[in-house]
């Protein structure tokens, strides 16, 4: 037994495997099987933080996910990492542990003058405290104020350096919450009726509530057994549903096992999503405190809390425990203490009597009938506790160690209101249970009310049939495993909120909420229990409020003079509890962030030395070298202007549009014409959207009577194919067209260059590639490298110049055939720098000017829209406001310096560089014959402009550039290049 | 019982095998909706056309339905353009048949713990009690179209070819907790030797 406080053997922990901690650099132990509050209780440490706001010392209350006070900073070898809960941390060798919101230590904390200074500092003082002056709430008073309070200190962990995460997607009949004597039973019922079932537990161990009570284990064992041998159930230990979100779907934190992470690579935290057709909520009740001046000295706990550590870790609360309590469930700690030879010095009960009281008595414990706590004694720890009969008389001291609190238990109800049950009142329990459409699912067992394990496992049973006759799977059981151990009989609860007296009363322990900060924000006006909540951050944080919660609600009700049904508890949002941001991210984070795109050259380009760039998802090679600057760019350009090259344009949309009607359908989607273009013939086309904005640009050919194959610009490839399947669906309905989505299939390469026929011409057979045999514009299918592959006789860089289309599993043989082709010519592969470098100064546009602003006649396009029939954009395309002549026009620029160089994105102002912007540059790039820079631009009647000089201005590069005004063809206007 | 997977077990312990799986794609879509015609088409070949999200099994291949009116024919791989032109012949003016051998990559995943891993990154139900063998459904994995279907050799997978190595990437470290193996290519034929609707 490790610990002077481990008083007997644990359920869960390992009494010959002792585990070594640190907690404020104090070296201790513990056993396999402990939690860190287990382990430090059982050492003795009673004070373990500072409180948020007050800095009032604070110990262990809970032993559970709702505990509000015990959180630490656990260090690692990647860093700190704050509010972490002690009551659920399991403990490690080598966990190293610190306090929180203590400075210098947790002994003797300077801000503990907050404590003092109170009366200053009231619920919602910042708001009216710090109003002047207006400048330094920002400055000076958040930052002192976020210095002073909160928790833990946030290390952002980014990077290669976080931890890994995923997400996991579940699917079930029947999602059970919590597997408690209710959850277990039912499960076990479920999955008997051939239900698929998930069963999610927050613990460690399965078996909520009967981990408590000897005589459930048994049962428990019995029914977990059967639960192993059906495949149709999943039990989830350490996974907490933290959000129910309709429609079925949960999200559930899944904490992993020391084995499991090392299998997933240090995986800690796993987030599961979970589907199911119905929810059985049975997630019992968290015991609430009681509202007393001094409930929050280190030693206070909560009596259920105290019998969770005795049972499951063998460890004492305290050596002289005094209990507080309301109800008979509470008595079964002081038992179990009884039974432990932690002989209880007092029971005090606000009852005048009950069952369990002359039970206690039976056993010799001393029990005070309608009696109340008024104060505890000590700051660091108890050292007494003040108690008095319920009016007033008879005040005496207990010398208690620790003091155990029971106000009674509230039924977990937060996952059901947010799959949208409405609360109801029960004076059985004094507290609110969750009526839930069962088409969503049912409660069951201390969620909805039950008063112990044997009528929790009823209800659940009951609860289990009706899900199953709903999913028309009827039960073919409904006898439990064993027999249910009986429940006592018991005396009904008799509800106590608050004890006035002097002295702080806490209501949340969290956040520093005393009952009569719930009093002020009813003062204020704060009336509503959603207003009282952000008034005072009553229910906040970590722990959500969840054993105070209906205590502020029902100290709000009295100061409103209402009942505690009719003010109600604030609404509960996922998430139930803190969620690691990694974990919501998922595994989709670093190279899994987003998809990349692979061309089918794109290991060949590698090989190459290509430097890539992802545009969009793909992966595009930018230039084949590492070398900076741009003459690698133009030596590339250069190989096309004067000889071929030959570059990867697979990244262009491909869609195929097959049938009788689909001339008509292209003569519809595109602003001018296809039903004439001949068989064998491309055609370049623009694209307008429904407001008649430019969508896009591309050739399209025809291949065959009913077989086009369009081309779109990569950027926009997906954005086409969505509004072409959109038009085929919606408005062309009745055409007989079949368009399919043919980009990854074909791979297309272009060769351009004076030299390109030459070239192309070794590699494709059965093609007279004269110009007139196979003119500008020409398409047709072709054998290229002995593959069946297509040829199009379409330029973008200006030159005469060829795209070879091949299917992508054979790219490599036609890329490598064209370039052992073009090796006499110098051909060489040339990116996307060079593309855009040929394209600029031939005043082909792209993405930077098909932006979504621009119209057909802004690019110089107006000629090419229809004049007779309809088309996509046709009507918006002629309103008025598209007409104005002060709209941007695409125009070409030159520096008049050619020494100067121009930037993407540059204001074009009048010579004088006066007045507001008359446009900007889209592209520029130096150019590859001549000496100096070359851009096209978006220009304030640009057309009109031409031949005039103005200003390129730069403020970000504060550069300042006279420019010419000239025509966006600055490279061989008459096409007799590509014409050639 | 699912039949004895034809991927050869490498003899460790791996609980996800991966295999490549050489095809040729066509796609079959009938014009104007009009099923029947392609159905005539299909069956000049020797393929039953499946009901939508269902696979059907011919001779040399399979048919999968994940879109009305609209067929994906799976065979062996055959020269480039082949086995399009042979559908393409047999369409008339009733149906268009458009090549995707290339724009698709063929996977098959086997082994015990291949819904584990497909669930890591898709959010359909693959239990087999929904989605049993013979179903076939296009989704997103990792971000990623995929169309999955389940053979009783494993779970069977086109992804477009741009996006496979991504998806290859994404379902290898995914998979390494479980243990994965790499093994290598399959014949189509032997793959779906003994899958029955």
């Amino acid at each position: 037994m490790t610990g002077p406080f481990r008083v007997m053997a644990g359920t869960l922990t390992h009494a010959a495997e002792p585990v070594e901690f640190q907690f404020d650099g104090r070296r201790l132990a513990g056993l396999t099987g402990d939690t860190l509050a287990s382990a430090l209780l059982a050492n003795g440490v009673r004070l373990v933080g500072r409180s948020f706001k007050y800095h009032r010392p604070r110990g262990i209350v809970t032993a559970g996910p709702e505990e509000p006070c015990a959180l630490v900073d656990v260090l690692t070898s990647a860093g700190r990492e704050p509010n972490q809960l002690a009551t659920t941390l399991p403990l490690a060798t080598g966990l190293v542990a610190e306090s929180q919101n203590r400075w210098p230590s947790l002994r003797f904390d300077l801000l503990a003058i907050n404590d003092v200074l109170a009366r200053f500092l009231p619920a919602g003082f910042y708001y009216k405290t710090f109003m002047a002056p207006g400048w330094a709430w920002e400055r000076v008073y958040e930052p002192l104020i976020r210095r002073a309070a909160g928790l833990g200190r946030l290390l952002p962990i980014v990077g290669d350096h976080a931890a890994p995460a995923e997400i996991v997607h579940d699917h079930a009949d029947v999602l059970v919450v919590g597997a408690g004597a209710a959850g277990l039973g039912a499960t076990r019922l479920l999955g008997a009726a051939g239900l698929r079932v998930i069963l999610a537990d927050q613990d460690a161990a399965l078996g909520g509530g009967t981990l408590l009570d000897e005589r459930w284990s048994e049962w428990r064992a019995a029914v977990l057994a059967e639960l192993r041998h059906n495949g149709l159930v999943r039990a989830l230990p350490r996974t907490t549903v933290i959000g129910a979100y309709g429609h079925g779907v949960f999200a559930a934190l899944e904490t992993l096992s020391t084995s499991e992470s090392l299998a997933f690579g240090g995986l800690r935290e796993r987030l599961r999503v979970i589907r199911a057709k119905r929810v059985l909520l049975a997630g019992g009740a968290v015991e609430r405190l009681i509202a007393f001046p001094g409930n929050d000295v280190p030693g206070v706990m909560l009596a259920g809390s105290a019998l969770a550590y005795l049972r499951r870790y063998g460890v004492a609360a305290g050596r002289r425990p005094a209990l507080f309590v309301n109800s008979d469930e509470a008595y079964d700690t002081a038992f179990a203490l009884a039974d432990a030879d932690v002989r209880p010095i007092g029971i005090i009960d606000v009852r005048p009597t009950s069952v369990a009281a002359s039970r206690a008595r039976a056993r010799g414990l001393d029990v005070y009938p309608h009696s109340l706590v008024e104060a505890v004694v000590g700051r660091n720890a108890v050292r007494a506790v003040r108690i008095a009969s319920a009016d007033g008389h008879g005040r005496r001291s207990l010398a208690a160690d620790c003091l155990l609190v029971s106000g009674g238990y509230s039924p977990a109800t937060a996952l059901a209101t947010q799959a949208g049950a409405s609360l109801r009142w029960r004076d059985g329990i004094a507290g609110f249970t969750a009526d839930l459409d069962p088409k969503v699912g049912r409660v069951a067992g201390g969620a909805n009310g039950s008063v112990g394990l044997a009528a929790a496992a009823r209800d659940a049973a009951a609860a289990a049939a009706a899900l199953a006759a709903d999913l028309d799977r009827p039960l073919l059981m409904t006898e439990p495993v064993l027999p249910l151990p009986p429940d006592e009989p018991a005396t009904p609860i008799a509800p106590l909120w608050e004890v006035a007296g002097r002295g702080k009363a806490f209501v949340d322990l969290q956040n520093d909420v005393t009952a009569e900060d719930v009093r002020l924000a009813h003062r204020e006006g704060y009336e509503h229990v959603e207003h009282m909540k952000r008034f005072t951050t009553h229910g906040m944080a970590t722990d959500q409020g969840r054993i105070g919660g209906l205590v502020g609600s029902a100290v709000l009700a009295a100061a409103r003079g209402l009942p505690v049904a009719a003010v109600g508890q604030p609404q509960p949002r996922p998430y139930l509890q803190p969620i690691p941001f990694a974990a919501l991210a998922g595994g989709e984070v670093r190279e899994h962030f987003k998809p990349k795109r692979r061309l089918p050259l794109h290991d060949w380009h590698e090989a190459a030395g290509a430097t890539f760039v992802p545009t969009g998802l793909w992966l595009r090679p930018l230039v084949y070298s590492r070398a900076p600057g741009w003459e690698p760019v133009l030596n590339e350009a250069r190989a096309v202007r004067r000889a071929v090259g030959i570059t990867d344009v697979s990244t262009l949309g491909k869609f195929d549009v097959r049938g009788p009607a689909a001339a008509r359908f292209l003569d519809f989607v595109y602003a001018n014409t296809f039903s004439t273009l001949a068989v064998g013939r491309a055609r370049y086309g623009i694209m307008l959207r429904e407001d008649g904005m430019m969508m896009d640009d591309g050739t399209t050919a025809r291949l065959g009577p009913e077989h086009f194959i369009v081309t779109t610009t990569t950027a926009n490839a997906t954005a086409v194919l969505e509004h072409m399947e959109f038009h085929l669906q919606a408005s062309c309905g009745d055409l007989d067209v079949v368009l399919t989505d043919v980009s990854d299939h074909w791979a297309q390469m272009a060769v351009a260059g004076p030299r390109s026929r030459e070239v192309v011409a070794a590699v494709v057979s059965g093609l007279d590639l004269s110009n007139a045999g196979f003119p500008f514009m020409a398409a047709s299918g072709a054998t290229v490298a002995g593959i069946a592959g297509r040829v199009f006789r379409i330029s973008f860089s200006g030159e005469l110049a060829y795209e070879i289309a091949v299917p992508a599993a054979h790219a490599v043989t036609a890329w490598t055939a064209l370039l052992a082709a073009g090796q006499s010519f110098g051909i060489a592969p040339y990116g996307l720098d060079a593309l855009n470098t040929l394209r600029i100064e031939k005043g082909h546009i792209t993405g930077a000017e098909l932006n979504g602003n621009t119209t057909a006649d802004d690019l110089g396009f107006q000629r090419m829209l229809k004049t007779r029939g309809d088309f996509i954009g046709r009507a918006l395309s002629a309103r008025e406001g598209l007409q104005a002549a002060e709209r941007l026009r695409l125009v070409g620029v030159r520096p008049v310096d050619g020494g100067q160089r121009l930037r993407n994105g540059a204001h074009l102002l009048d010579a004088a560089a006066q007045g507001s912007s008359l446009g900007y540059i889209t592209s520029s790039t130096p150019a590859v014959e001549s000496r100096g820079w070359v851009g096209l631009a978006l220009l304030a009647d640009g057309r009109n402009r031409i031949g005039q000089t103005l200003r390129a201005v730069s403020s970000i590069h504060d550069e300042s550039v006279e420019v010419q005004i000239v025509s966006p063809h600055m490279l061989d206007p008459e096409n007799a290049r590509a014409r050639a | 019982m699912p039949a004895p997977s034809p991927i050869r077990d490498s003899g460790r312990a791996s609980r996800v095998l991966l295999a490549r799986i050489p095809i040729d794609v066509v796609e079959l879509a009938a014009f104007g909706g009009r099923a029947a015609n392609a159905a005539a088409v299909a069956a000049r070949l020797g393929f039953p056309l499946p009901a939508h999200g269902r696979m059907a099994r011919a001779p040399d291949g399979i048919a999968l339905s994940v879109r009305p009116d609209r067929w994906l024919l799976l065979t062996s791989p055959a020269a480039p353009g082949v086995s399009v032109v042979r559908w393409q012949n047999a369409c008339a003016e009733s149906a268009a048949a458009t090549d995707l051998s290339s724009g698709l990559a063929a996977r098959l995943l086997a082994g015990p713990a291949v819904r584990e891993v497909l669930a890591r990154g898709c959010r359909l139900d693959l239990d087999p009690s929904v989605f049993g063998t013979g179903q076939t459904v296009t989704t997103i994995i990792a971000q990623v179209s995929v169309t999955l279907c389940a053979l009783s050799s494993g779970t069977f997978l086109l992804t477009p070819t741009s996006t496979s190595r991504h998806l290859d990437e994404w379902l290898a470290a995914t998979a390494t907790p479980f243990g994965l193996d790499r093994i290598a290519a399959q014949s189509f034929l032997e793959l779906i030797g003994d899958s029955t609707v």
